[in-house]
């Protein structure tokens, strides 16, 4: 019941939102009602079926994936209509294809066997882009096909999240975990090579937290925190000029952004302008101006939902994050098969990895690292890739809480039983 | 494993307890890792609460913001005032107007077609509006502005008068400040301009082949030679690089003129100074003394200390200021360091700057960051914030600090600037100096100093243009700058 008035909550401030496009609208407003309607009513169904079908789904999981995705609509309308439409085109698609992934995981339990296959696969997926790339944003990290620009490291991070939790779930001895730190780094190694470092970060960060909590073993998680480091100092040494370029000067923009303004501090300054001049309760919606925030539609529309909607409406979104990333650890910590336990884990710390790299890189917390916040930013794949991932938690939650009533069933069935029997002693007695 | 029909409840029990056993064994790592995650987005929140409490008023209120110009559409722009209360920026009807004309020119600025001084670093504030609640409703339904806020300035009328009159009709800049807090109390910069008048000033100085630089506020923006007045920080040098030596520092200066490095030098007027200890050669300002000490330094180091008192480095000012230079370091010709060492040579300094240098010796060695705004109230005078004083770094120990004080007051009351003090009732310290350009037409005059020595209350920097020919001299700007302090 909670969870449907929380949804209720969601669905109003939608309805302000739209409400106050049409009241601000200078031209003819009925297409912005229509996606209004369209919007409301893939919702709608979307939360009602997907409850229908998946009755043993997390409902917080699917109510957060709304909200992020109706306020991720909200600012894109604001901010450029034909985007937001393109993004809600992509999106209701992934909805339908992602809808059948907890069904294909429960019919198909050998996903686990894969091992290396993934993680190959995954190096080639990567590779794409040498042979079919295209450079955007100063990275060659994405490819092109018929026309669709697709963005491959957003895909092989699935795949690879299935790489590692497949390797520690058959075995977990020295030579498996060197095996898979190996293909892992290889993966990385090919992300540097594409210039796409918050890429080769993600991944990282994904691997030792899987490593470490597969194993249980700290010592792997300071060895490869220590290698991690080696590495990437071998390779500043090694490339410092070819691939770190672009680092210097995003490193140099977040510690002192103010002394080039109109160059290379323009971003994160306009960014910092957006967030601190719509202040606490934002400027209200179409009244502030964070179209002047570069990229505002992706990377930072972080600052755009700031500044319209105010600093405290951007922490509370903070947290909804935060309680997606709660409920992913959850089905981990619920979760009792090795297998889905490691890759429900690494799904987490990608998400919520992924988010704090968009925002803190927004706010200036961090350096930018031109990472999207899943479902809230515009970009095709990378709504697709984090549907996928919502969907394969939800696969998990099915399948723990499938497995879950059947195991009480059965101990209720042995009580039962336990019962039967005392109680036919006890006949015998009287 | 046995088959599930043939379990005991026990067996059943057992097996269980054991799935649950090895479960919570695999979920201590992920709590840690759930836990250490909570805590960077707890840290990302916190953050981002710092910056709108600490960072935000600085960062919006920047010029480059230019939601501060949707803004006015709302607001009526507020008044600037003087510490004292004189209005020294308003409106009448739609324009801009300025009460006392030139005087505040580049104090207060101007914010038609672009921004300047105070209408610059105070544009968020005077944009803002901070009536009352209820007020503003009614305003804004009835589509009318609200009134802007109030900027309260550090500026005394009296003193900007004071210097506005000392400087006459010669070019160049007073600055005048609080060592221990950084509160500039008077900014003056000639030529300046009516900017009642800045239609037609902008149009003259943008106009193709002009050569004004009136817009140009020389306080801030002005690079000119130190000339005598980087000695101060030559004898620094010279302290820090030879501890033990510098008490029993002699030169005899007994020669008209003087090779180092084979470069010759003479002093100011071809004047013999005799023998001279380190304050007796900062007091009568003998370049000799100075490029011999000039010759004992070390270029690097010394380039580092000049670096530590921000040359070569942005001013943490937030108005429009330029970056003073030294072009000296380990590798450069040992040629040109005996100029360099008395303040010639192609060094420049901000008048501004050379302020800031003097008011960290005076407040015992803690420069202070320079500023221009004192309070900001809403239009009914309450206020609703008031800037505190920030520093910048602490440059000096208190005893390098009390020697320099003691070295430099021994210029005003024996040296070059006694003429000048005679019988004041203070006790002022400083350094006068007389730089040339290059091509050596005509002098500079400097002025740099605080009063009084014991309980340092105010300091100035002032220079003056072409002081050979209109005959105004910096210390005597300095004297009546500080006659006019105490009188108050």
């Amino acid at each position: 019941m909670q969870l449907n008035k929380q949804i209720v909550y969601v669905f109003l401030i939608h309805f302000l939102a739209y409400l106050t496009f049409s009241i601000q609208s200078q031209e003819d407003m009925t297409p912005i009602i229509a996606f209004y309607g369209l919007q409301t009513i893939v919702a709608t169904l979307y939360l009602y079926l997907y409850h229908c079908v998946y009755t043993y789904s997390n409902r917080i999981i699917t109510n957060n994936m709304c909200f992020l995705l109706l306020i991720g609509y909200i600012m894109l309308t604001r901010l450029n209509f034909s985007l937001a439409r393109k993004q809600f085109v992509i999106a209701t698609a992934s909805l339908l294809l992602v809808s059948v992934i907890p069904y294909i995981m429960d019919k198909y339990k050998n996903l686990r066997k894969y091992g290396v296959v993934y993680g190959i696969m995954g190096i080639i997926g990567l590779c794409s882009v040498f042979v079919i790339g295209v450079e955007k944003y100063g990275s060659v990290n994405w490819i092109s096909i018929a026309g669709i620009s697709i963005q491959p490291s957003e895909f092989v991070k699935i795949l690879f999240v299935f790489f590692i939790a497949s390797m520690l779930s058959k075995k977990r001895d020295f030579k498996q975990v060197m095996i898979t730190a190996v293909l892992s780094g290889i993966h990385m190694a090919v992300l540097v090579l594409e210039k796409d470092l918050g890429g080769a970060l993600i991944f990282f960060v994904v691997f030792v937290f899987m490593i470490y909590t597969g194993t249980e073993k700290f010592r792997y998680f300071l060895l490869f925190n220590a290698g991690g480091l080696a590495a990437a100092g071998m390779a500043f040494l090694l490339f410092k000029d070819k691939l770190f370029n672009h680092v210097f000067v995003r490193v140099s923009a977040w510690r002192d952004p103010w002394s080039d303004i109109s160059g290379t501090g323009y971003q994160i300054t306009q960014s910092l302008f957006a967030i601190g001049s719509g202040g606490y309760f934002g400027s209200g919606l179409t009244k502030g101006s964070p179209d002047v925030v570069p990229v505002s539609e992706s990377d930072f529309i972080f600052s755009a939902i700031s500044e319209e909607f105010g600093v405290i409406f951007a922490l509370m979104l903070i947290l909804v994050c935060f309680s997606c990333f709660l409920c992913f650890t959850g089905i981990a910590m619920k979760v009792r098969h090795r297998f889905y336990k490691t890759m429900a884990l690494g799904f987490s710390i990608c998400y919520i990895f992924q988010t704090f790299l968009s925002i803190g890189g927004v706010t200036k917390f961090i350096p930018s690292t031109g990472v999207t916040i899943p479902l809230v930013s515009y970009g095709g794949s990378s709504v697709l890739s984090s549907l996928i991932m919502f969907s394969i938690l939800q696969g998990i939650s099915t399948i723990e809480n499938k497995e879950a009533k059947k195991v009480e069933e059965e101990r209720i069935k042995y009580e039962e039983q336990a019962e039967y029997e005392s109680g036919g002693v006890s006949g015998k007695r009287g | 494993m046995k088959n599930k029909q043939n379990m005991s409840q026990a067996e059943f029990q057992a097996r269980e307890d054991k799935i649950e056993q090895v479960n919570n064994r695999l979920n201590r790592p992920i709590i840690a890792v759930a836990y250490l995650f909570g805590a960077l987005i707890i840290a990302l929140i916190a953050y981002i609460l710092h910056f709108m409490i600490v960072d935000k008023d600085e960062v919006i209120a920047n010029a480059a913001n230019s939601r501060l110009d949707s803004f006015a559409a709302d607001v009526v722009r507020g008044d600037i005032v003087t510490k004292d209360g004189k209005v020294i920026a308003t409106n009448n009807g739609d324009e801009r107007y300025y009460p006392y004309g030139d005087l505040f020119a580049h104090a207060a600025g101007f914010s038609k077609y672009t921004k300047a001084g105070i209408e610059l670093v105070g544009n968020y504030y005077l944009l803002e509006s901070h009536a009352g609640t209820a007020e503003k409703v009614f305003h804004t339904l009835r589509d009318e502005q609200n009134p802007g806020d109030t900027v309260v300035s550090t500026i005394d009328y009296d003193l900007q008068k004071t210097a506005y009159d000392a400087l006459g009709d010669a070019d160049g800049a007073v600055v005048m400040m609080a060592p221990d807090t950084g509160k500039i109390l008077a900014m003056v910069s000639k030529p300046d301009f009516d900017p009642n008048d800045i239609d037609a000033v902008w149009e003259e100085a943008n106009s193709e082949d002009s050569t004004s630089s009136v817009l140009l506020n020389r306080a801030t923006q002005g690079l000119y030679p130190p000339g005598s007045t980087f000695k101060i920080l030559t004898t620094l040098a010279f302290m820090r690089q030879h501890p033990l030596k510098f008490k029993k520092y002699h030169y005899n200066c007994s020669s008209d003129e003087q090779v180092f490095n084979s470069v010759t030098v003479h002093c100011y007027g071809n004047k013999l100074h005799g023998d001279q200890d380190l304050s007796d050669a900062l007091a009568n300002s003998c370049n000799k003394a100075y490029a011999d000490i000039g010759t004992q330094l070390n270029l690097g180091k010394w380039k580092d200390m000049l670096e530590s008192f921000l040359y070569n480095k942005d001013l943490p000012y937030t108005g429009a200021s330029a970056t003073s230079r030294f072009y000296l370091d380990k590798d450069s010709n040992s040629g040109y360091v005996p100029q360099t060492a008395f303040g010639q040579g192609d060094t420049l300094v901000t008048p501004l700057h050379n302020a800031m240098i003097v008011a960290s010796i005076a407040n015992g060695g803690l420069m202070m960051k320079p500023y221009m705004i004192d309070s900001v109230e809403n239009y009914k005078g309450k206020r609703v914030k008031k800037f505190s004083p920030s520093s910048y770094d602490t440059l000096l120990t208190s005893d390098e600090a009390e020697t320099l004080t003691k070295y430099m007051r021994k210029v005003v009351t024996d040296g070059t600037a006694a003429d000048y003090f005679a019988g004041a009732e203070y006790k002022a310290a400083g350094k006068t100096g007389t730089a040339e350009y290059a091509d050596g037409d005509h002098d500079f005059s400097w002025f740099v100093g605080f009063s009084d020595i014991d309980n340092p209350e105010v300091c100035v920097s002032i220079v003056v243009e072409e002081s050979d020919v209109n005959g105004v001299k910096a210390s005597a700007i300095a004297r009546k700058m500080f006659d006019e302090y105490y009188k108050q």
